[in-house]
């Protein structure tokens, strides 16, 4: 076990991963990152710092900046995959999928189903998300609703140093195409990470607590809220079922419901608008699935359905937060 | 083949272990309608109906009333059709109680039918796709799942699936299309239509209060008001000389209220429960008032002079109260049935109004506790109260209870006692008052306190040498250091 952050945590991941795979590739905006900078071309590895030292190790046949196209991006990630690659795109900001969706949702998550299962398209597309950073409204979406939204495309968000470099060895371990969603605001969470090789399954939530008295269901960013809400739930003697989705596609239906059948409450939290999101979606399963267990109307804390604001006081209003979270807690607990 | 069900104790809140038969509301091969009162189930706390799910009836009733049994136990046998005794016999001797996880005190009095049990329900093997819930309620109810497709993903099989499996199977009966008004020129929801074709009222050039003028339920009901008013008075029966025996009862008699901002609101249960209860010790208990003044200056004074965080007047007098019956064990009693039950320590219920009604967290052996902690105690016990946390433990037992309105500036009221507790005080506010103090005349706060007991355990002296006992304490503060 070593400590790291989740920065590092993928940095190594790749690292290890293209040391022991010759087939992985890397692609994106200034993913080897120093052209034209004083320390030379290989000095930064990105903006945000995950693909440090890769040029300098794999060369330029293997780390490649691109134009700043996130269409050619994904594009060429698809044609790379079927053409035998394990590519690894970068989308600087998922908020730019727009440009690439008919290549992900009509091509990427596709191949495998239209040619009958002989070709596949092991694609990882690593989208930095979130907002929190005062980045105003094209630079702070949550999209991983969309693309949970499409068959064919595996959703993964890590929260912890562990999750991400299990997650993204899985993905490059397997045959279908990943949406590696990465939250700029917890490049620097720190935790332990498994040494060695280490994957984590898709569709297992992590189940962050067990309290029994009021189930949250969550992900990304918003695991930490709510464990700070739980927090000063549990100074009330209140116990709270805590789980981190960890993939929105698959979806753990299972551990959702077993927690929903013995609180019989439950409050999801989502840093996405609230039309047609994952809280949504996990809403109608539990009234769906769970409509006899439940003692409380499900109750959805998440951003709002606004552009989001760029002003930092708005910003903070418009996403949830860990006082949202317990007053919605309490509520459904209040519920009669 | 009828659909048998077993009927069981009921669990209401995470502490309830066990519950009493109060009073079976129906009898065996008695047919009821869904929604009909089967049960009075009556724990520590509370007394609550147990209504049917569906319609039918109770092949076999198993528990006595008056009895009491564990969470889970199986109380009776419920079938909607013809049932053999084999069948009966058979559902008995299969019933095993659900797991309900409680690792408190659990009651020692085995239910009889408890006793009877057997493990005939068919195993659920270990690889079998289920929840660990739906596993239990599959088990305690004796279903074999193997026969249910599962709701879950993969055909996984959930609570909901196992609820659906053990309910009698309902046939809803359709009522066939509403007739609707035929007016296509009005702007109005479908509801609003189908309620003044209902009414006969015509929705032509109203305007609605709903978005861009639509017409709602509310609109269509505000026309129909008036008409009610004007038909003619629902002939009300000669009031009866006695007055209702229950509140409930007197409840369902009301006539529909007259006025236009009458908000009629269904009693919550618990306040079905304290009506139920209030009525009951105000109707059987023999009340009698024991009042007095007394001078509180040297109390507050007292308590003026705490630094840091003062205890409240109301912990100094639950700290008296204590004191005072130890002084007089009479009155530190419970009443039950030809028993009286004389406490060891002074357990006092503190009234505590919330927002669902009033709640009653008990100091416990307040007699060994300093007002501090007295202080603390009740702090966190009203901040839980009014949060609904309370602990089953923490409001039931008691042998004396404590009202103080006080704060309402309320001069003085005569409560009424919360049973089996033998009396309880009600207390007003400080005000300034003039007193005989040595022959000179002085005005200094005093308290006015009111006493009630019942008269069945506790006399007239009694309670006079409580207050006695109760007045020295304030009005000497250093005796209840």
């Amino acid at each position: 076990m070593a400590v790291m952050n989740i920065r590092e945590a993928i940095n190594r991941t790749l690292y290890e991963e293209m040391e022991r795979d010759p087939s992985i590739i890397v692609l994106g905006e200034d993913v080897v990152g120093g052209a034209g900078t004083a320390g030379g071309q290989e000095a930064i590895g990105g903006i945000w710092g995950t693909t440090g030292g890769l040029f300098a190790k794999f060369g330029g046949d293997r780390v490649i900046d691109t134009p700043i196209s996130e269409s050619a991006i994904v594009g060429a990630a698809a044609g790379a995959a079927l053409a035998g690659l394990r590519p690894v795109a970068e989308l600087m900001f998922a908020d730019f999928i727009g440009v690439s969706l008919d290549q992900l949702w009509n091509q990427m998550a596709k191949f495998r189903y239209m040619f009958g299962g002989k070709t596949k398209c092991p694609a990882v597309v690593r989208l930095i998300y979130g907002a929190g950073m005062n980045a105003a409204a094209q630079h702070s979406q949550s999209v991983y609703a969309l693309l949970t939204a499409m068959p064919g495309l595996k959703v993964v968000l890590p929260t912890t140093p562990a999750d991400a470099k299990g997650m993204l060895s899985e993905a490059l371990h397997g045959d279908d195409p990943v949406m590696f969603f990465e939250h700029k605001a917890l490049y620097g969470v720190k935790g332990e990470v498994p040494d060695g090789p280490f994957r984590q399954r898709f569709g297992e939530a992590r189940m962050v607590r067990e309290g029994g008295d009021v189930t949250m269901v969550t992900c990304g960013r918003m695991v930490g809220f709510c464990e700070k809400a739980a927090d000063k739930l549990a100074a009330d003697g209140i116990g709270t079922d805590l789980i981190d989705l960890r993939t929105t596609s698959p979806l753990d239906e299972e551990a959702i419901l077993d927690s929903v059948e013995q609180t019989g409450r439950i409050v999801i939290v989502d840093e996405s608008p609230p039309r047609c999101s994952v809280a949504a979606d996990i809403a109608a399963i539990v009234a769906e699935k769970a409509f006899t267990s439940l003692k409380a109307p499900p109750r959805m804390i998440t951003g709002q359905h606004s552009p989001i604001p760029f002003a930092r006081e708005l910003e903070r209003a418009w996403l949830p937060s860990p006082q949202k979270i317990e007053d919605a807690a309490r509520h459904v607990l209040a519920f009669r | 083949m009828a659909n048998l069900k077993a009927f069981t104790m009921p669990k209401w809140g995470i502490e309830m272990a066990e519950g009493t038969i109060a009073e079976w509301a129906v009898g065996a091969n008695e047919p009821f309608k869904r929604g009909a009162v089967l049960a009075l189930v009556e724990t520590d706390k509370i007394t609550n109906e147990i209504e049917a799910e569906a319609d039918g009836r109770f092949v076999r009733i198993l528990a006595e009333a008056g009895g009491t049994y564990p969470v889970g136990a199986l109380l009776a046998v419920l079938s909607d059709g013809e049932a053999s005794d084999a069948e009966i016999d058979a559902l008995i001797a299969g019933f095993r109680p659900a797991d309900t996880s409680f690792t408190g005190e659990v009651a020692t009095t085995p239910a009889p039918a408890a006793s009877a049990a057997k493990p005939a329900a068919p195993a659920i093997p270990a690889d079998t796709k289920i929840s660990p819930v739906a596993r239990a309620e599959a088990q305690a109810a004796g279903i074999d799942v193997a026969a249910i497709a599962g709701s879950g993903r993969g055909g996984r099989i959930t609570a909901q699936d196992i609820a659906q499996a053990t309910r009698p199977q309902t046939t809803p009966a359709p009522a066939g299309p509403y007739p609707t008004t035929p007016e296509s020129d009005a702007y109005a929801s479908p509801l609003a239509r189908r309620l003044a074709h209902l009414n006969g009222i015509a929705l032509s050039g109203v305007t609605g209060t709903g978005r861009k003028g639509r017409i709602g339920k509310a609109d269509v009901l505000a026309l129909i008001k008036p008409v009610a008013e004007a038909a003619p008075p629902r002939v009300e029966a000669t009031p009866a000389p006695a007055p209702a025996v229950s509140a409930p009862a007197a409840a369902s008699a009301a006539p529909p209220p007259a006025g236009d901002h009458v908000d009629v609101m269904p009693m919550s249960s618990m306040r079905r429960t304290i009506a139920r209860r209030l009525t009951e010790s105000k109707q059987t208990i023999p009340h009698f008032y024991v009042r007095r003044r007394i001078r509180a200056d040297r109390l507050l004074g007292v308590r003026a002079a705490v630094t840091g965080q003062k205890p409240s007047v109301n912990d100094y007098l639950v700290r008296a109260c204590a004191l005072a019956l130890m002084e007089v064990p009479q009155a530190n009693i419970q009443v039950h049935g030809n028993e009286i039950h004389r406490f060891g320590q002074a357990d006092i219920a503190i009234a505590v109004a919330t927002e669902r009604g009033l709640v009653t967290p008990i100091v416990k052996a307040a007699d060994r506790l300093s007002v501090f902690d007295i202080s603390r105690q009740m702090a966190e016990l009203a901040q839980r109260a009014r949060s609904n946390r309370l602990r089953g433990e923490e409001i039931s037992g008691g042998s004396f209870s404590l009202s103080n309105l006080g704060g309402f500036g309320v001069e003085q009221f005569d409560a009424i006692i919360n049973p089996p507790q033998g009396a309880i005080l009600a207390v007003g506010a400080a005000r300034p008052e003039p007193i005989d103090d040595d022959g000179a005349i002085r005005i200094v706060p005093v308290l006015h306190v009111s006493l009630s007991c019942d008269h069945r355990a506790i006399d007239g002296a009694d309670g006079a040498r409580f207050m006695q006992a109760l007045a020295q304490l304030i009005e000497d503060p250093r005796l209840l250091d």
